[in-house]
């Protein structure tokens, strides 16, 4: 059974009823299964996190979750549900509490649902620290947020979430306001939860590259503007994308290596990246440097184009592989040349790797 | 256009820029890369002599075109802010007044100096050009009241607002973090194109060694005030050159769309304390690589044949620049 449905969800804000934030949007989580939403700011997937975590409630369609409606939960079983689904938000400095020390910020949700008792909740918390990869002493409990770099708070804001047991996390741009040398230790804290304890990952952000990286071997979904366009096996999505949108933004993501840059800065197309979503046919006619008259008058349906690989477009082949294709799966080059000591640099496990 | 010399920046006992040497010449888009806690905006703070107090240089100089920071009359600095260089602050999008428009900000930069334009409609003309530059609709943005624009565009802005004045030498602090991949894109594109079209001589501090290696064509990496690497991007991002530990760690830390998934690793550990730094190199507690001397003694940056600067006893020893101690 999947753990969460969301099913034909349409949501529209009372200050825009004209536009709706999340357009007729189905997706499935698995237990345990790694999923990732990408969309550019203002595209709908903090709102669609907000809805799985029952935050708000759609204006129509249906978020079940083992099966139920959470919506029609009451009583125990809408209490179990409460726990079940855990948010992690994007600030670490905005959604912990400044006048509580970590301790109390940890065990406030513990003693409230009878997860622990009085006298061993400290064995608990420290239980947790550990888990998250922060210091587990009593004097880390006493400690104040503000006394935390950015990493270590969100450690906090994950073991606050996981302390409740939950299993589904909705982690939303959790590694946005942190510097990239901490970005990959938070993003395997998450994913062990998944491998040791079961748990699921709702994964939002804007970057494929952070989320190849969190969700592999799990699943990328792409939004734009409110509607799913391409959802597929990570690997899949990321070598092969069938829409225009997620090609667009693999060829953003800025990488790490001034060679490749400036061959991907050569052949990358002159791209439009303003103007919303279009009013009648594909929302992505607007800006897409492929689209047709057919694109403008017909909203393009979802078809799969390999085993579990979606895409909402009427002239995927057109998509051409990404400048980043070739070299994921590459040496990084032919072998150096020049003197022998030149050579050695601080990678023995890339220096090792057979060419 | 811009030496650094030696120059150390003080909090009270703690030191955020040691002993810091840069050489920054007009034309070059200079990187200056580290995590937070660095030193690195403290570093760009000092550039225009902006240190906020209790910080203060105690040591070394910045010096532009030549003469001294420390030697110019308020006047003479009032000019070089502004009109010689202009800067980008980190979260500069959240900077803008909500009560007037953009071109009224365009009109404060004007008035405050009347010199750079004795006509304003030179300055508003030349405004125009810049947001078009920029890639905005000049008409609807100079209108504009920030609510109204997004936050990639108040980037935009922020940055066409810098350059009113014709600065030569425009200095950003973090210019696309809080920004979503597209938005980092434009700016990315944007900065270079400006570089181009204008000359201007761009300085940016980042934590995101993929935006070095995106728009920089030199780099200085700070570790915990101090420089540890300096050079061009293809010097510094070259895997079989000569490279401090640090840089590599960095390097390997970032989860792109290029390169297995899986050889991604985090950088062990944390940027220590300022104020209680570990004896010998500074990262010798995070170093894959650290050996005895690493503990004890703190290496000097040395350059190799072509200029590239390295401060590291086991990089530098490697290639041989310097002989066994």
């Amino acid at each position: 059974m999947n753990l969460l449905e969301v099913d034909a969800v349409t949501h529209r804000y009372r200050a825009r009823p004209a536009r709706p934030v999340l357009e007729q949007v189905s997706l499935v989580v698995r237990p345990r299964e790694l999923v990732s939403l990408v969309g550019e700011s203002g595209c709908g997937k903090t709102t669609l996190g907000r809805l799985v975590a029952g935050l708000e409630r759609p204006s129509s369609g249906h978020v079940r979750f083992n099966g139920r409606d959470i919506w029609s939960l009451r009583g125990r079983s809408a209490k179990k549900w409460r726990l079940s689904v855990q948010l992690v938000h994007q600030d670490p400095y905005a959604s912990l509490n400044p006048g509580l020390s970590i301790g109390s910020t940890l065990g406030a949700g513990l003693v409230h649902n009878k997860l622990a008792q009085r006298r061993n909740l400290h064995e608990h918390l420290l239980g947790l620290l550990r888990q998250v990869g922060l210091e587990a002493t009593p004097e880390f409990l006493r400690r104040f947020p503000h006394q935390l770099s950015g990493g270590q708070r969100q450690r906090v804001a994950i073991a606050r979430a996981i302390s409740v047991r939950p299993s589904l996390l909705v982690a939303d741009e959790v590694t946005s306001m942190l510097d990239v040398s901490m970005r990959v230790a938070i993003l395997d804290l998450l994913r062990s939860f998944s491998e040791d304890r079961g748990v699921a990952s709702l994964f939002i952000s804007h970057d494929l590259g952070v989320v190849r990286y969190f969700s592999r071997g799990g699943r990328i979904l792409v939004m734009f503007y409110g509607t799913l366009v391409e959802q597929g096996p990570t690997e899949e999505v990321v070598a092969r994308p069938k829409h225009p949108y997620t090609y667009l933004l693999l060829e953003a993501v800025p990488v790490p290596n001034p060679t490749l840059a400036r061959e991907r800065a050569a052949t990358r197309p002159p791209a439009a990246l303003e103007g919303g979503p279009a009013s009648t046919g594909c929302a992505y006619s607007n800006r897409c440097p492929f689209a047709e008259a057919r694109c403008r008058q017909d909203k393009p349906p979802s078809v799969e184009v390999s085993p579990g690989h979606q895409v909402a477009c009427h002239f995927p082949e057109r998509v051409p592989p990404p400048s980043t294709a070739h070299g994921n799966c590459q040496s990084p080059g032919p072998l150096p040349t020049g003197p022998a000591v030149a050579r050695v640099g601080f990678e023995p496990s890339r220096a090792t790797e057979p060419q | 256009m811009i030496k650094v010399d030696n120059l150390t920046v003080s909090f009270g006992p703690v030191r955020a820029v040691e002993s810091v040497s840069l050489d920054v010449q007009a034309g070059d888009i200079y990187a200056i890369v580290g995590e937070s806690g660095c030193g690195k905006s403290t570093l760009a703070y000092a550039l225009l002599g902006i240190v906020p107090p209790p910080g203060r240089v105690t040591a070394g100089e910045v010096r532009w075109k030549g003469k001294s920071l420390s030697h110019m009359s308020k006047s003479e600095l009032k000019h070089m802010r502004g009109a010689e260089v202009a800067m980008v602050f980190q979260a500069a999008m959240n900077a803008f007044s909500p009560v007037i428009t953009i071109g009224a900000h365009l009109d404060h930069a004007l008035e405050a100096h009347p010199d750079v334009f004795p006509r304003r409609r030179d300055g508003q003309e030349y405004f125009r050009h810049l947001l078009e530059l920029v890639r905005l609709d000049p008409e609807r943005t100079w209108r504009a009241y920030e609510s109204q624009l997004s936050g990639g565009m108040k980037q935009r802005v922020a940055i066409a607002l810098a350059l009113a004045l014709k600065p030569s030498v425009v200095v950003l602090d973090e210019p696309t973090t809080a920004l979503d991949v597209l938005n980092q894109r434009l700016v990315i594109d944007i900065l270079a194109d400006l570089h181009s079209s204008l000359g201007v001589t761009v300085i940016f501090v980042t934590h995101d060694l993929a935006l070095v290696a995106e728009l920089a064509g030199k780099v200085a990496v700070m570790y915990a005030g101090r420089l540890v690497e300096a050079g061009t991007v293809d010097e510094v991002f070259d895997e079989r050159g000569r490279r401090h530990p640090y840089v590599s760690a960095l390097t390997a830390a970032i989860p792109s769309v290029v390169g297995a998934a899986s050889a991604v690793r985090p950088v062990p550990g944390e940027v220590p304390n300022l104020a209680q730094l570990p004896p010998g190199c500074r990262f010798s507690p995070r170093c894959a690589f650290a050996e005895d001397i690493c503990w004890v003694e703190e290496p000097d940056l040395v350059p190799d044949r072509s200029g590239h600067l390295v401060a590291c006893h086991v990089a530098n020893r490697l290639v041989g620049v310097v002989s066994e101690k």
